[in-house]
């Protein structure tokens, strides 16, 4: 009797295992092919056009995004939804800008509010226009980041001019399940150089940085305490 | 006899109110710049080990222990330190402050210490213009004759300004003004070519983005943006202050 108790605990050990190595399986299973592919289109659209224009808008305060350009995304590619008065441009990117290696490159939730000063809208949106139709068009990670790379290497892609910098305030925006809605920055990009070109990433400094690759761009990023709306960020 | 003291006393009113009327307005113009001329030389020096450790409370130690620290002496700015970075820390004084302006009324101030640290770039091409400004200084030139000066200087000698210009000004011990908060804010200062200020979307409600009146064309054909660091360069907290 006493055998029977242990043999049928034994058994019931011997499942919990199996199913607990089934269980983890799945779930690093998930993990690592979540965002391997590009999810069905409509799932990186938004539905609602004048939801994006304001969405878009929400990157910067009001004084500097009411009167910038905004741009949106359809089925074809970025289009322009509003006409703009100051050189600014609005717009709202998708994952496949993050970098090649971001385990949540193809998250269709990833929602990310720019609004681009004027050197920038002329040097960086390309990069985003090409990216966008890229990814769009259904290549690899592999065939993106080959494509954009040789668009480099041909000048067919500017690096940024002198000045570039955009505003990354919205509280809405959404970079993924690690991070969230991150915290309201501005960026500035340069041709590619080192990051002690701004001191950055060492203890007490304010900027960070970003190499991207393959693309050759810095890109620094200094934090600031409110949002685009005026309220403060969490400082935790 | 009555009308000469009649006369007598006209007199001494009006002599009275031209006297106390030039006094006003001596009070006035005192009041409004009081830094009118350079002050003795020695108010503007510093200890120099004080000097180098303000200088480089400017940044972080993590960039300005391995950079190069200048010090000002009698005959302008010399070498102190010598640097690993590229990176340059130095407390500029009152004469970098704006010709013109509601900031000029510090130019002259002998208490005014502004500590920099340079990056690479802006030691290349800002720092210069720092130089210039400090050897007619202690060459005695008046103000006029500075502006003059870097208006020529502007010509001839001015280095090209170099794509990533920045410093940071982080420093607690900062003293920008005798108003208020002497060490006004920690912040980094950005240098682009003199440009139409929106493109930075500077100085409109609920930018971080400020366009310093350093520079600005006047006449050094120079703008500074600076955006808020949040922190002073020894960690503590530095409170944003309200739009």
């Amino acid at each position: 009797m006493k055998r029977r108790i242990i043999g049928t605990i034994a058994k019931s050990f011997a499942l919990v295992v199996v199913l607990s190595a089934t269980l983890q399986a799945h779930t690093q299973d998930d993990k690592a092919t979540l965002y391997e592919r590009m999810a069905p289109i409509d799932q990186y659209l938004m539905a609602d056009r004048n939801a994006e224009i304001a969405f878009a808008r929400t990157a910067a305060p009001e004084s500097i995004s009411r009167d910038a350009e905004v741009w949106v995304l359809g089925r074809h590619g970025y289009e322009i939804a509003a006409k703009g008065k100051n050189g600014f441009v609005c717009i709202v990117e998708r994952s496949w800008m993050a970098p090649f290696d971001d385990p949540e490159f193809l998250n269709p939730d990833q929602r990310l509010p720019l609004c681009l000063n004027p050197p920038a809208a002329r040097t960086h949106l390309p990069l985003t226009f090409k990216t966008t139709e890229l990814a769009m068009a259904g290549l690899s990670k592999t065939q993106m980041s080959d494509s954009i790379k040789a668009a480099f290497d041909k000048k067919e892609l500017p690096v940024p001019e002198a000045g570039s910098m955009c505003y990354m305030m919205s509280k809405q925006q959404y970079f993924g399940r690690k991070y969230g809605n991150a915290d309201s920055h501005l960026m500035f990009w340069f041709p590619k150089t080192d990051d002690m070109f701004w001191g950055a990433g060492l203890p007490g400094s304010p900027v960070y940085v970003h190499q991207y690759s393959p693309q050759p761009i810095t890109e620094f990023i200094i934090s600031v305490s409110k949002w685009s709306d005026g309220t403060p960020v969490p400082t935790d | 006899m009555k009308r000469k003291i009649v006369r007598t006393i006209a007199l001494g009113i009006f002599a009275l109110a031209v006297v106390l009327g030039a006094a006003w307005q001596a009070h006035a113009q005192d009041a409004k710049t009081p830094y009118p001329s350079i002050a003795p030389l020695d108010q503007y020096l510093m200890d120099r080990d004080a000097e180098i450790a303000m200088a480089r409370s400017a940044a972080p130690e993590a960039i300005s222990r391995d950079a190069e620290v200048l010090v000002l002496g009698r005959h302008g700015y010399e070498t102190a330190v010598k640097g690993k970075n590229g990176f340059v820390c130095v407390v500029e004084r009152g004469w970098m402050s704006p010709f013109d302006g509601d900031f000029t009324a510090n130019f002259w101030n002998p208490k005014l210490r502004g500590p920099l640290c340079f990056n690479p770039q802006a030691a290349r091409s800002i720092l210069p213009m720092t130089y210039k400004r400090t050897e007619m200084v202690l060459a005695g030139q008046s103000k006029a004759q500075i502006f003059e000066g870097m208006k020529a200087y502007v010509k001839q000698g001015l280095p090209p300004l170099e794509p990533g210009a920045m410093s940071y000004m982080m420093s607690k011990e900062q003293y920008l003004s005798d108003n208020g908060q002497h060490n006004w804010m920690a912040h980094l200062m950005f240098y682009t070519p003199f440009i139409d200020s929106s493109a930075w979307g500077a100085d409109v409600p609920l930018t971080p983005v400020m366009l310093n009146p350093q520079f600005h064309g006047h006449p050094e054909p120079i703008d500074v943006f600076m955006v808020p660091a949040g922190w002073w360069s020894d960690g503590t907290v530095d409170p944003v202050k309200p739009d």
